[in-house]
C-alpha cells in the first residue's frame, strides 16, 4: 500500500534480536560449537545431549563478550545477574528447558546510536542463553531429525525499547546492531547462517493517540524480510483499525514466498515457561574492576572507526564513499572466537591503515589500489577481499614502485594481476624484474634514446629546424621500442636534451 | 568412532562388558541387580572396602536405573565423581543399590525392583526406609563395608536409622553432584553408610574434595567453617521442635540415654529452640517438587531411555502428546505426583505464593540455624520418630509428615547432619539412631560427636 496511506499513523516497532555468541566453546559445556558446514550431531556432549547427572559450567569467554557487547551497547552492567530455566517440551530442547536470564539479565538500559539517522535507539536489556538443537523435518516421511551441533551455543538476547519508527529505521538498527557486535567479536552477526536472527514488535496508532497493540512477527531472517514484513503487518494492522476492527495481541511469523505475515499463535495461547531461578549456577558477579578493565581494552566500535578515517584521511583525498565502501569490507570478514585478536586475517581498515603505514604513503594513492585495482583483481577471481592474498608489505612495494615511477601505472596493474594470480613471497620489485616491467635503470634508458636519435635523422632536422613537437615521434618509437614500459616523462627529458646537444 | 546421535553414544557404551556375575546372595532386594565377587584389591587408601553405590549415582559399569522405568536399562556414559574418587583410592564398587524412584519417597517402596527388606530382621518384613534403603541395607547385612546414597530431604539419615547403621549427609557443596541423577539440585547431596563413624570418615576424607565438573563444588580452601569459639566445652543444642507428640516413647527414652552419654563425656547440654522448623516442610516439599518437575522434564523418551511409540490412531502433530506415552509409563505414580505439584508451583499463578514463598521460608530455616550455632556447636536429637515400619503397613495420617520435621530442615539449610545409630527400641529390639547437625562446613566435629555416641 502507498505511503500516501500511512500520513496520520505511528508506526511503533521494537526488536529482540538473538546473536549467536562467537566462542569456541558453548555456553555451558565444553564442547565445541559448530558451523553450518559440519556434519549433524558430531558437535555435542553427554550435557548438551541432558544425560542425567551431567552441570552446567559457565563458559568465561561467553561472559567476557557478552560484557564486550553490553559495554558497546552502553548498558548498565549488573553486578549481579543469574540464570534461570525456561521450560516446555520440544525434541530441539533435550533437557525440557533453556538456561536464560529472565530474572536479572547481564546488562540493562543502553543504546545504540545508528550511523547516518543518529537516532538513539534505547536498548532494554541484554541476557546471555543457550541455543536449541536444531530439529530438521523430512515433511514426506513425516520424520524429524534432531541435530545437536546448536545445542547449548550460548545466545545474546538484546532487546530494543519501543523507539523504532519505521522499516528503515528498523533495518538501520539491525545493521548498527551488527556492525557493533561483530567489532567487538561477540558475534559473526551473519544473518544469513542464522547466527543472528530477530523477532520484531510492531503495533501502530493514529497520531495522538495511544500505543496500539502489538503483535510479535518472530524469527525475520534478513534484511529484506524485515522491512517486508514490517511494511505487511504495518498495512495489515491500519487496515483492520480502519474498518472498525481490532487489532489481536498475537506472535505470528513471516512466509517469504507470500510475503506476507500469518497468525502462529493468539496472546490466550501463549505458553506458561514455568521459570525457575537455575539452582546450579548461582549468582553471577562482576566486579567494577572487571568492568573497567573490559571497558578500557574494548576494541573500537564501528561509528568511532568511521570518524577517525574520516577526520585523518579526508583531507588526504579519501572520499566518505571511499571510507564506507572500506567498513563494508569488513561487515563480512572472518570475526575471531572468543574475543581473541587475530593476526592472521587483518580487515579491510587495518589493511588499508597498514600499507598508508602513518602517513609515509599517500592515503589516496592507497585506497585507490586497494579499492579499485585490488578489490577488482580479487573478485575477477571470485574472491572477497582478503588481507592474505596480497599482503599489506606487498601492495605497500607496488605502490612505491609507482609513486617513484620505477614502473609505471600500467606496470602496476600488470604487476597486481599477477600478484592476485600467483601469491608469491618474494619481493614485489623481484616480481617486477621477472615480469621485465623494471627497465634497467639510467644508462639504458639514454641508449634506448641514444639509438632512437640516430636512427631518425629527418626527425632530428625538423627539430634542429624549429618543429620540438617532432620529440613525441621519437618518443613513440621509443616507448614502441621498450614496449611501454619506459617512464614516458624520462624518457622525454632524455630525448630532448639529446637533440638540443645534437 | 564419533556418535552420531545419543542413543548411539549409549548404545556403543552398552556393548562395554557390564559387570553381571552374581556370587553374593541377596535376600533383602539391596542390590538392584547383580553383585560382582571382590577382586583382587587396586593398592590405595580404601582397597580393603567394598562399596555399594545408589542406583540414581552414574557408573559406566552397571546401569543407572534411579529405580526409575524411564531409565530401565540406561547405562551411562560416564561415571560419577565421587565413584571414580572411590575407585581411585582402591575401592571396589559391587554393584548399584535399590532405592525409591529418583530418590522420592522415604520407605524404599517407590521401586522398579521392588521394596527393599529390612536385614535387621528380615522375618519381619519392614521397610529399610528411603529413599537410599538398598544402600542402608547392603551396609547392615554386611554385604558391602560401605555403600553411597544421596541425601535430598532425609533419604540417608532415615534409612540409616531405619537399618542401624552410620549415615552422613555432609555439607552442600562438599561431595561433588557430578554423576548424580537429579532429584532437586539445590538439596542433593551425595551421603555415605557405613557401619561405623571410623569408615564413615574414611569415605568422606576421600570425596570430601573440589570438582571442577560441579559450579556448586566449594572451592578447595572454603571446605570448612571456623569453630564457634575457642572454648573447650562441646555444647550441645537440644532443639524442642525436634521432639513432636508423635515420637515414640522408647525414641524419647534413647536420645534422652544418648544425651546423657555425651554428658557424661563432657558435653554440655543447651536447650534451643527453632521456630521456623514447622513451616519446614512445606517449603521442602514446594522446592524439591519444584526443581524435580525441572530435572524430570529430560525423560522424554528422545535422546536416551524408555521410548515408548504412539499408537497408529494418535496425533503427532504436537511433541507434547508424543513425549507423554513415554513419560506416562516411565514413571512411577510418586513421581508423577511430585511433577505435577512442582510444575503447578512454577506455574505462573502460583509462582509468588508457592516458589518464592517457600524460598523465603528457606531462608528463615537457615537464619534459625545460624542462630542456633552461635550458642551451640551441634545439635542432637532423634532420626526418626520410630523404628523401622512394615512393609506394606499403611502409613497413619500425618506421620511420614511429621516424620520428615526431622530430617529435612538440615537439606534445607544445607549443614551436616548424621544419623548414628545409638541402641534398640525397649518396646520391639528394633534399631534406634540419633542425629548429629552441625554449621555448614562442620563435617567432622559432627563425626566427632558422631564418635562420642558410638561409645
Amino acid at each position: 500500500m502507498s505511503r500516501l496511506f500511512r500520513d496520520g499513523w505511528h508506526i511503533v516497532l521494537g526488536i529482540e534480536t538473538h546473536a549467536q555468541i562467537n566462542s569456541t566453546q558453548k555456553l555451558f559445556s565444553s564442547a565445541p560449537t559448530s558451523l553450518l558446514a559440519h556434519d549433524s550431531n558430531t558437535r555435542f556432549n553427554a550435557f548438551d545431549a541432558a544425560f542425567p547427572g551431567t552441570l552446567p559450567l559457565l563458559n568465561p569467554k561467553c561472559v567476557l563478550l557478552a560484557l564486550r557487547a553490553s559495554l558497546a551497547l552502553n548498558c548498565r552492567i549488573q553486578n549481579r545477574s543469574t540464570f534461570d530455566r525456561k521450560h516446555y517440551f520440544y525434541p530441539d530442547l533435550p533437557v525440557g528447558y533453556q538456561i536464560t536470564q529472565h530474572y536479572a539479565p547481564i546488562a540493562k538500559d543502553g543504546y545504540l546510536e545508528l550511523p547516518v539517522s543518529k537516532k538513539r535507539v534505547r536498548i532494554q536489556q541484554v541476557q546471555m542463553e543457550q541455543d536449541t538443537a536444531k530439529s530438521i523435518s523430512e515433511p514426506r516421511a513425516h520424520k524429524s531429525h534432531i541435530d545437536l551441533n546448536r545445542s547449548g551455543t550460548g545466545l545474546l538476547e538484546i532487546v530494543t525499547e519501543p523507539d523504532l519508527q519505521s522499516p528503515e529505521e528498523a533495518s538501520e538498527y539491525v545493521r548498527a546492531l551488527q556492525a557493533t557486535l561483530r567489532a567487538v567479536g561477540a558475534s559473526d552477526g551473519n544473518m544469513e547462517s542464522g547466527s543472528m536472527r530477530c523477532d520484531v514488535n510492531v503495533s501502530v496508532n493514529r497520531s495522538g493517540d495511544p500505543f496500539g497493540t502489538r503483535c510479535e512477527i518472530k524469527n525475520v531472517n534478513s534484511f529484506r524480510y524485515i522491512v517486508g514484513a514490517i511494511n505487511f503487518e504495518v498495512d495489515r494492522q491500519i487496515a483492520l483499525i480502519s474498518s472498525g476492527q481490532a487489532v489481536e495481541q498475537e506472535t505470528r511469523g513471516f512466509d517469504h514466498y507470500k510475503w506476507e505475515t500469518f497468525k502462529l499463535r493468539s496472546k490466550e495461547d501463549a505458553p506458561d515457561y514455568r521459570y525457575m531461578p537455575d539452582p546450579n549456577l548461582g549468582v553471577l558477579t562482576i566486579s567494577q574492576s572487571e568492568i573497567t578493565n573490559i571497558r578500557d581494552r574494548l576494541p573500537p566500535l564501528p561509528d568511532a572507526i568511521r570518524s577517525r578515517l574520516l577526520d585523518r584521511y579526508e583531507s588526504q583525498g579519501v572520499s566518505v564513499n571511499d571510507v564506507d565502501i572500506l567498513m563494508g569490507l569488513d561487515t563480512t570478514r572472518l570475526v575471531p572466537f572468543d574475543g581473541e585478536h587475530s593476526t592472521q586475517d587483518m580487515g579491510a581498515v587495518d589493511y588499508f591503515e597498514q600499507v598508508v603505514d602513518n602517513g609515509r604513503r599517500s592515503a589516496k594513492a592507497v585506497s585507490n589500489w586497494m579499492l579499485n585495482n585490488l578489490l577488482g583483481q580479487l573478485s575477477a577471481h571470485s574472491m572477497e577481499f582478503s588481507s592474505t592474498r596480497v599482503p599489506p608489505e606487498q601492495l605497500g612495494a607496488l605502490v612505491d614502485l609507482v609513486t617513484s615511477n620505477t614502473i609505471t601505472t600500467a606496470s602496476g596493474k600488470l604487476l597486481l594481476r599477477h600478484l592476485v594470480a600467483h601469491p608469491s613471497s618474494a619481493s614485489v620489485e623481484q616480481v617486477a624484474r621477472s615480469l621485465k616491467l623494471v627497465e634497467d635503470q639510467g644508462d639504458d634508458l639514454s641508449a634506448i634514446c641514444q639509438r632512437v636519435v640516430e636512427a631518425m635523422p629527418k626527425e632530428v632536422a625538423s627539430f634542429k629546424s624549429g618543429n620540438e613537437n617532432v620529440v613525441n615521434r621519437l618518443l613513440g618509437k621509443v616507448m614502441k621500442d621498450t614496449r611501454g614500459r619506459a617512464d614516458a616523462h624520462a624518457a622525454k627529458t632524455t630525448l630532448l636534451s639529446l637533440l638540443k646537444s645534437y | 568412532m564419533k556418535p552420531r546421535c545419543s542413543r548411539q553414544l549409549v548404545h556403543n557404551i552398552r556393548h562395554r562388558t557390564l559387570n553381571t556375575a552374581s556370587i553374593t546372595k541377596d535376600p533383602f532386594n539391596a542390590f538392584e541387580d547383580a553383585l560382582i565377587p571382590i577382586q583382587n584389591a587396586r593398592p590405595g587408601a580404601l582397597s580393603d572396602l567394598s562399596i555399594g553405590v545408589k542406583a540414581n549415582i552414574a557408573t559406566t559399569s552397571f546401569k543407572t536405573t534411579a529405580s526409575s522405568n524411564a531409565l530401565r536399562d540406561y547405562v551411562s556414559p560416564m561415571n560419577a565423581t565421587v565413584v571414580e574418587l572411590l575407585e581411585d583410592a582402591g575401592a571396589q564398587v559391587i554393584g548399584k543399590t535399590n532405592c525409591d524412584e529418583f530418590g522420592m519417597g522415604s520407605l524404599n517402596t517407590n521401586s522398579i525392583h521392588g521394596p527393599v527388606v529390612n536385614p535387621f530382621r528380615p522375618e519381619e518384613q519392614r521397610s529399610a526406609g528411603g529413599s537410599s534403603g538398598g544402600s542402608a541395607a547392603a551396609v547392615a547385612a554386611g554385604l558391602c563395608d560401605a555403600a553411597l546414597g544421596t541425601d535430598t530431604g532425609g533419604s540417608v539419615r532415615l534409612p540409616a536409622s531405619y537399618c542401624g547403621v552410620v549415615g552422613l549427609k555432609p555439607s552442600y557443596g562438599l561431595l561433588s553432584r557430578w554423576g548424580v541423577v537429579p532429584y532437586a539440585d539445590s538439596l542433593d547431596t551425595v551421603g555415605i553408610f557405613a557401619k561405623t563413624v571410623a569408615t564413615t570418615r574414611r569415605l568422606f576424607d576421600t570425596l570430601n574434595v573440589h570438582d571442577p565438573r560441579d559450579p556448586t563444588s566449594v572451592s578447595s580452601d572454603a571446605r570448612t567453617s571456623s569453630p564457634r569459639n575457642h572454648s573447650t566445652t562441646l555444647r550441645i543444642g537440644i532443639p524442642q521442635e525436634c521432639f513432636p507428640r508423635e515420637l515414640s516413647n522408647t525414641v524419647t527414652e534413647s536420645t534422652r540415654n544418648a544425651l546423657a552419654n555425651l554428658k557424661a563425656q563432657g558435653a554440655e547440654l543447651v536447650p534451643v529452640s527453632l521456630k521456623s522448623l514447622s513451616f519446614s516442610l512445606s517449603a521442602y516439599y514446594v522446592l524439591a517438587s519444584a526443581e524435580a518437575s525441572s530435572n524430570l522434564a529430560r525423560y522424554d523418551g528422545m535422546q536416551y531411555g524408555l521410548k515408548v511409540s504412539p499408537p497408529a490412531s494418535a496425533d503427532l502433530s504436537d511433541p507434547k502428546a508424543i513425549y507423554a506415552y513415554s513419560r506416562t509409563q516411565g514413571f512411577g505414580s510418586e513421581v508423577t505426583r511430585r511433577i505435577l505439584l512442582g510444575a503447578y508451583s512454577l506455574s505462573a499463578e502460583a509462582f509468588d505464593n508457592y516458589f518464592l514463598q517457600a524460598q523465603r521460608v528457606r531462608q528463615h530455616v537457615k537464619n534459625d540455624f545460624d542462630n542456633a550455632f552461635k550458642e551451640v556447636d551441634v545439635l542432637v536429637h532423634p532420626s526418626a520418630i520410630r523404628t523401622a515400619p512394615r512393609l506394606g503397613e499403611p502409613q497413619v495420617g500425618l506421620e511420614s509428615y511429621v516424620q520428615d520435621v526431622l530430617t529435612v530442615p538440615a537439606s534445607l539449610a544445607g549443614i551436616p547432619a548424621m544419623s548414628v545409630p545409638v541402641s534398640h527400641s525397649e518396646e520391639d529390639g528394633w534399631p534406634i539412631g540419633v542425629s548429629v547437625v552441625g554449621k555448614w562446613g562442620s563435617d567432622a566435629l559432627v563425626m566427632k560427636v558422631g564418635e562420642m555416641l558410638e561409645r
